[in-house]
């Protein structure tokens, strides 16, 4: 579901050069103050005076820094005046860390004003949430979690000792939440819904792929018209999948067909409805064998595959829910993403069309009385 | 550079600030559960299971402050159980660690509490 935005690329690159000259930094003045250079010697010896804390937390805030900073060629406008902003307020923040007794405050500040930002921006569409954004909030949570550790202890009082041991966790709530909305409000191009990646195609078909997309249907309708009693797909090799509360059709899976590529005779799996009277074929499903591995797309964007990102999967029967933006899952389930898949509806599939990632809605409330 | 006492922090608060941000993690995994458990019944175990799971790291992570030795040991014990399932389920085909998200959930975070906690452990053997 969370990609890595092209134009976020580059903040790898940024990150890593951002660490290994940190490290360089640090290195060559301990080089020279081993030299008794005086300058060096002084700020070897306040950087080692610092605790171990302060540290981790002013390298996350510089890396944070440095990946806003190489974000800011690729962004326009607002967006790219407020990431120079930022950057530049981490890199002073992280040096500051060493030099002043009061940069704690702001660098908290600092921190959850960013985080905030990244949740407006995302949620108003300025900004798709990708997983160098997400990484780069987790850098954040971490170096804020670290500040939060910091705090007086002489001034704990209990409201203030209840709000810290609820801050950090509500703070991690309140990002999901955001980034989760941001994404599902505004998906791209190839998000046909929650967690279903599209396959690059064309934006118009040819008339030939319209007429090989027609092809596709009529053979593939044709072919799996002997299976309209499941009886007889079972007895065809082909498994039913268990019954999900959640999910009103049910795929039969042939794995004997597991190698076979777009065979409207052996497709991988059978769909059907779980109609108020049984079982009603309504569809056939072909799947590739390796996840980002998209199938032959003989219709062009007619006939464009799909597969499923971002899915926890359980073990214990076909339960599922979205994994979180940052790549956790409920205990027992774990994060999968699908081989790409192509579903043909042999039944008529409202504005959908008969090559969609899904049932239409209202057909499938006609249907099932379920959407 | 002038730091307060409270300041002077070791490896295992570090540990357990890393232990805090993973079992709010896993909050956030747990009740992400809860509208899928709505029709997912087995989504209400693993959804409750999880939530307690991230309030015992919670409770975790402050005894490893106070300098508990089963704290220490029952985190040793969590994090290597977690890099071995991640490394097991990296092994399959099904896309588990994809991009720099799950490799510092799943990898660089339980790898760094490990260490720390191995650095605490022998800053506490050269004190005593």
């Amino acid at each position: 579901m969370y990609d890595i935005a092209l134009d976020h690329a580059g903040a790898i690159g940024a990150a890593l050069i951002t660490l290994v000259f940190a490290f360089a930094f640090v290195f060559g003045l301990r080089f020279l103050a081993a030299r008794r250079v005086a300058w060096a010697a002084c700020i070897t010896h306040v950087y080692e005076a610092a605790p171990s804390i302060t540290k981790l937390a002013a390298a996350l805030m510089l890396l944070s820094g440095g990946i806003h900073l190489a974000l800011v060629p690729g962004h326009e406008g607002t967006t790219g005046v407020v990431f120079l902003v930022d950057g530049l307020g981490f890199v002073v923040l992280a040096v500051g860390a060493f030099l002043t007794t009061w940069w704690r405050r702001p660098a908290v500040l600092w921190l959850a004003a960013t985080i905030l930002a990244y949740l407006v921006w995302v949620i108003a569409g300025w900004e798709t949430p990708d997983q160098i954004g997400i990484a780069c909030k987790l850098i954040e949570l971490v170096a804020l979690g670290l500040l939060m550790r910091l705090a007086n202890p002489t001034r704990r009082t209990w409201p203030r000792r209840l709000w810290r041991a609820i801050a950090f966790p509500l703070m991690a709530c309140v990002t999901t939440l955001g980034i989760w909305v941001g994404g599902l409000a505004h998906p791209d191009a190839l998000h046909a819904h929650a967690g279903a990646l599209l396959q690059p195609v064309a934006a118009v078909a040819t008339p030939k792929q319209q007429a090989a997309a027609a092809q596709l249907l009529a053979d593939t309708r044709a072919s799996i018209a002997r299976y309209q009693d499941p009886a007889a797909a079972i007895a065809a090799g082909f498994k039913p999948g268990p019954v999900s509360k959640a999910d009103p059709l049910r795929h039969f899976q042939n794995s004997a067909n597991a190698n076979v590529i777009l065979d409207p005779n052996r497709p991988q799996a059978l769909v059907y409805a779980q109609t108020p009277h049984g079982l009603q074929l309504i569809g056939a499903m072909f799947q590739m064998q390796r996840a980002g591995q998209w199938g032959p797309d003989p219709g062009g964007p007619l006939t464009q595959w799909h597969q499923h990102e971002g899915i926890c999967f359980s073990p214990f029967g076909i339960e599922f829910s979205f994994e979180t933006p940052f790549w956790t899952c409920p205990i027992g389930s774990t994060s999968i993403t699908t081989a790409p898949m192509l579903h043909v509806w042999i039944i008529d599939n409202g504005k959908n069309g008969p090559f969609a990632a899904d049932l239409d809605k209202a057909v499938q409330r006609e249907l099932t009385g379920r959407s | 550079m002038p730091q307060t006492p409270s300041t002077n922090r070791s490896a295992a608060e570090i540990a357990s600030v890393l232990v805090v941000v993973q079992a709010s993690l896993s909050l956030v995994a747990g009740l992400s559960a809860i509208p899928f458990a709505i029709v997912e019944p087995g989504f209400r175990v693993l959804g409750l299971v999880t939530i307690l799971m991230a309030a015992a790291m919670f409770w975790l992570a402050r005894n490893l402050r106070r300098g508990q030795r089963w704290a220490w040991r029952w985190l040793v014990t969590l994090e290597i159980l977690s890099l071995t399932m991640t490394a097991l389920l990296s092994l399959l085909p099904i896309g588990t660690i994809r991009g720099p998200v799950p490799v510092l959930v799943n990898l660089a975070i339980p790898t760094a509490v490990v260490v720390l906690l191995a650095a605490a452990k022998s800053d506490a053997r050269r004190a005593a």
